[in-house]
């Protein structure tokens, strides 16, 4: 997987961007929950920057006073073009328990206020953002580098293995704790051979950025935790801590209570943390978590595509010719879901899009745009200077592509035939008309068809005016 | 895409500083200012921060956040590692930078040069320096020999289409940080309450650009727009304009000393004819024309 900007094109033309994938998970958990996670300062800090750039300034404004402020006041603050954005950044945190909601008055919810503070200052003695662990005389620790190198090759693996179930060949498997999240998060699913097939919603995965993947994997496993009932204070609060963590550095497993030591594990199979052996005292996050509630990219540059640079590699030509620099086998397969491949050099593969492989793409459950923004994400420095970026008519025709699928649209219904006479056939068709049930008509034939939920009241209808006929 | 550089100026004049310690002292203001930008940071992990001195007769360099200075290596489990590292080495360096007093007055220019001689630098390496801003934090009254520099600045900042914000501490308004923050778009405050610094900061200069959009952030309603002459450094309400190369000056001169453009004597005459004052004993030429009301017009 490369290291990708983290999808700033579709960013662009969005006035709104869409809020952080955890945030409605965190308004779903009760008030009890939020206040326990916010006694962390680092977790206080870390949701704060996974807000929106106004819900964060609202905060800022309020962090340093004492009393509370009045609501009029700091509407004041924003223009009345911006009164919309305001009320619905008050109303987000209102959701996330940071600002209770009140009608007058404006204050930081005292829990948050404090933690964060904390986070700012220095100070407390939570010590939330991680007990380094003591220097090691005999060991050394492991590098940047490394720990690159692992984290990498941990989420290649997954992702590899994603995309070429069912292709028959025979990837690494990730361990048993990721294949089951994979299946429990609707990303794979057991097919009829008992063996694990990836499913529509793991084609989309694998276009998104690795930031995404991350996050989206991430919300499953704390699905999970609920389920498995263990403390989400204490999960969110780890993986928080991971977030605020210096890359390189070797922290003390020794402060950690029971729940997050199980969740070294886990961690570890995802290649969020590394440690040198599974009983180590000592573990080291890798850029994966440190990047977390950043949007700088999680990986560093794909292992060993020296000729591909980092920023893309996708070279889109007019007559759908795709050149992509990269040696990377998991680039190639994901490629594969939508191009269809015709030669491939060391470092160059070569393929064109086609009305069959965006077919195939579409019936995976792939949609147009996902490939076109997979297209600009990964576009090669070089096609950067085109505008637009990608060629108009391939954009187009990949649309079309799609639309054509739409041709035909079934909904499920009864058909009205047999009508005795002209006058039956528009009386109960008046009826149906006046319930809105009516698809299709044909007075010719004196037939028509109505939706499935207008059915009973069209069939009692009828069979009244046929009781009412013979009687 | 709504993370930005910021470049902080501090005035670090000693004579200053001494002379309103009641209020508001330098370590009440620092740790003020600490939290400030412990705020900056915190905002999202990909904004840089780059802190600079002026001192007397020097500026100098105290924090970059895209370079920052050796990690120390303890490491406290209760703070965040970016913010302990940028406490200390802004206390450190402002530690080792204040101990010499001196006279001279404070390079509050150099230090702006060099703020954004930086973000130039920062520009050239990437692609787009995403919305980079300075921050002046001024407790010294204008000097009017900084006038050509600072425009200096203030035009290399709208090429690099950099804001610059002002903020003065103490003292009376100035008037060039005052046209800086006007002409750049940033926002001039100029401080009531002291104890309340902080907030002011969060309020008024925390904000990124993208965001102070729908923000009604403090602006000028009324901004001094006199200049100061080439020739004597003087801040004036009335001057001649060189019509060559529009340089300002407080009296008629026969010759303009940027562009050396000799004006004819008998305009010079009829200026100096025209003064309001009464008239410099230089006679001489001049097609030095004078801009009704202030100095900026232009008239040939």
């Amino acid at each position: 997987m490369p290291s990708t900007q983290p999808y700033i094109y579709s960013e662009n033309g969005d006035s709104t961007p869409t809020p952080h994938a955890l945030l409605p998970f965190l308004q779903s958990q009760s008030q009890n929950t939020l206040t326990r996670l916010y006694q962390r300062p680092s977790s206080c800090l870390s949701i704060f920057r996974l807000l929106a750039p106004l819900e964060r300034q609202i905060i800022m404004n309020l962090l340093w006073l004492e009393s509370a402020i009045a609501a009029s006041t700091m509407a004041a603050w924003v223009i009345r073009e911006g009164k919309k954005l305001y009320e619905d950044a008050l109303a987000t945190l209102g959701r996330l328990n940071i600002i209770p909601q009140s009608s007058t008055k404006l204050a930081l919810n005292g829990t948050f206020k404090s933690g964060l503070r904390q986070a700012m200052t220095g100070g407390g003695s939570s010590g939330s953002f991680g007990v380094p662990a003591d220097k090691d005389d005999k060991r050394q620790g492991i590098d940047i580098e490394a720990l690159d190198g692992y984290a990498l090759e941990r989420w290649e693996t997954i992702l590899h293995y994603m995309v070429s179930s069912g292709t028959g060949q025979s990837p690494t498997r990730p361990s048993q704790g990721v294949l089951f999240l994979l299946q429990r998060s609707g990303l794979m699913a057991l097919s009829h051979s008992s063996l694990l097939q990836i499913t529509s919603a793991g084609f989309q995965f694998l276009l998104h950025s690795p930031h995404d993947q991350l996050w989206d994997l991430l919300l499953q496993y704390l699905h999970l935790a609920e389920e498995r009932q263990m403390d989400l204070v204490e999960v969110l609060g780890f993986i928080f801590m991971l977030s605020t963590m210096e890359l390189g550095r070797e922290y003390s497993t020794e402060n950690l209570s029971g729940t997050q030591k199980a969740m070294l594990e886990d961690l570890r199979d995802y290649g969020l943390i590394w440690q040198r052996k599974p009983s180590s005292r000592r573990f080291s996050p890798t850029r994966l978590s440190t990047t977390l509630t950043s949007s700088a990219p999680p990986l560093p540059t794909a292992r060993g595509t020296s000729s591909g640079p980092q920023e893309g590699f996708i070279i889109l030509e007019t007559n759908y010719r795709v050149y992509a620099y990269t040696d990377n086998p998991l680039q190639t397969a994901v490629l594969n879901l939508f191009v269809s491949l015709k030669y491939r050099f060391p470092n160059l593969v070569v393929g064109s899009i086609t009305r069959d492989s965006v077919k195939k793409a579409l019936m995976n459950g792939i949609s147009a745009d996902q490939i076109i923004s997979y297209l600009t994400a990964h576009a090669h420095p070089q096609m950067r200077k085109n505008n637009p970026l990608l060629p108009v008519t391939v954009q187009d025709q990949i649309r079309l592509w799609e639309l054509e699928r739409n041709r035909l649209k079934s909904r499920e219904g009864y058909l009205y035939t047999a009508f005795a006479s002209q006058a039956d056939y528009e009386f109960v068709l008046n009826y149906a008309k006046e319930l809105d049930v009516v698809v299709w008509e044909n007075s010719v034939k004196r037939c028509f068809f109505g939706t499935l939920e207008g059915h009973s009241n069209i069939k009692g209808f009828i069979e009244r005016r046929t009781l009412a006929a013979g009687s | 895409m709504d993370y930005s550089h910021l470049a902080v100026v501090l005035d670090l004049s000693p004579g200053q500083w001494e002379g309103c310690s009641e209020e508001l002292g330098l370590p009440s203001f620092l740790s003020q200012l600490l939290a400030f930008l412990n705020a900056h940071i915190a905002l999202r992990d990909e904004n840089t921060l780059a802190v600079f001195a002026a001192l007397p007769g020097k500026s100098t360099m105290l924090y970059s956040s895209i370079d920052p200075p050796e990690q120390p290596s303890d490491m406290d489990p209760n703070a965040y590692p970016p913010f302990r590292q940028l406490d200390r080495a802004v206390v450190a360096s402002i530690a080792g930078e204040l101990d010499a007093p001196s006279e001279e007055p404070v390079a509050l220019v150099g230090a702006m040069s060099k703020a954004l001689c930086y973000m130039n630098r920062l520009a050239l390496g990437q692609t787009a320096l995403a919305e980079p801003r300075m921050l002046v934090l001024s407790v010294s009254p204008d000097q009017p020999a900084d006038y050509i520099p600072i425009m200096n600045s203030i035009f290399s900042a709208q090429k690099l289409k950099a804001t610059i914000d002002a903020c003065q501490i103490y003292g009376p308004h100035t008037v060039f940080l005052q046209q800086a923050a006007h002409l750049t778009g940033g926002s001039y405050l100029h401080l009531d309450r002291r104890d309340a610094l902080l907030q002011y900061l969060i309020m008024a200069f925390l904000p990124p650009p993208s965001i102070r959009r729908i923000l009604a952030v403090p602006t000028q309603d009324k901004i001094d727009f006199r200049a100061a002459c080439f020739c004597h450094k003087n801040i004036i309400d009335v001057g001649f304009v060189c019509s060559v190369c529009l340089s300002i000056f407080c009296q008629p001169v026969p010759v303009c000393s940027t562009c050396r453009t000799k004006f004819p004597i008998k305009t010079l005459k009829r200026l100096n004819a025209a003064r309001p004052l009464p008239p410099a004993s230089s006679p001489g030429p001049a097609p030095l024309s004078r801009p009704p009301g202030s100095a900026n017009g232009l008239k040939h």
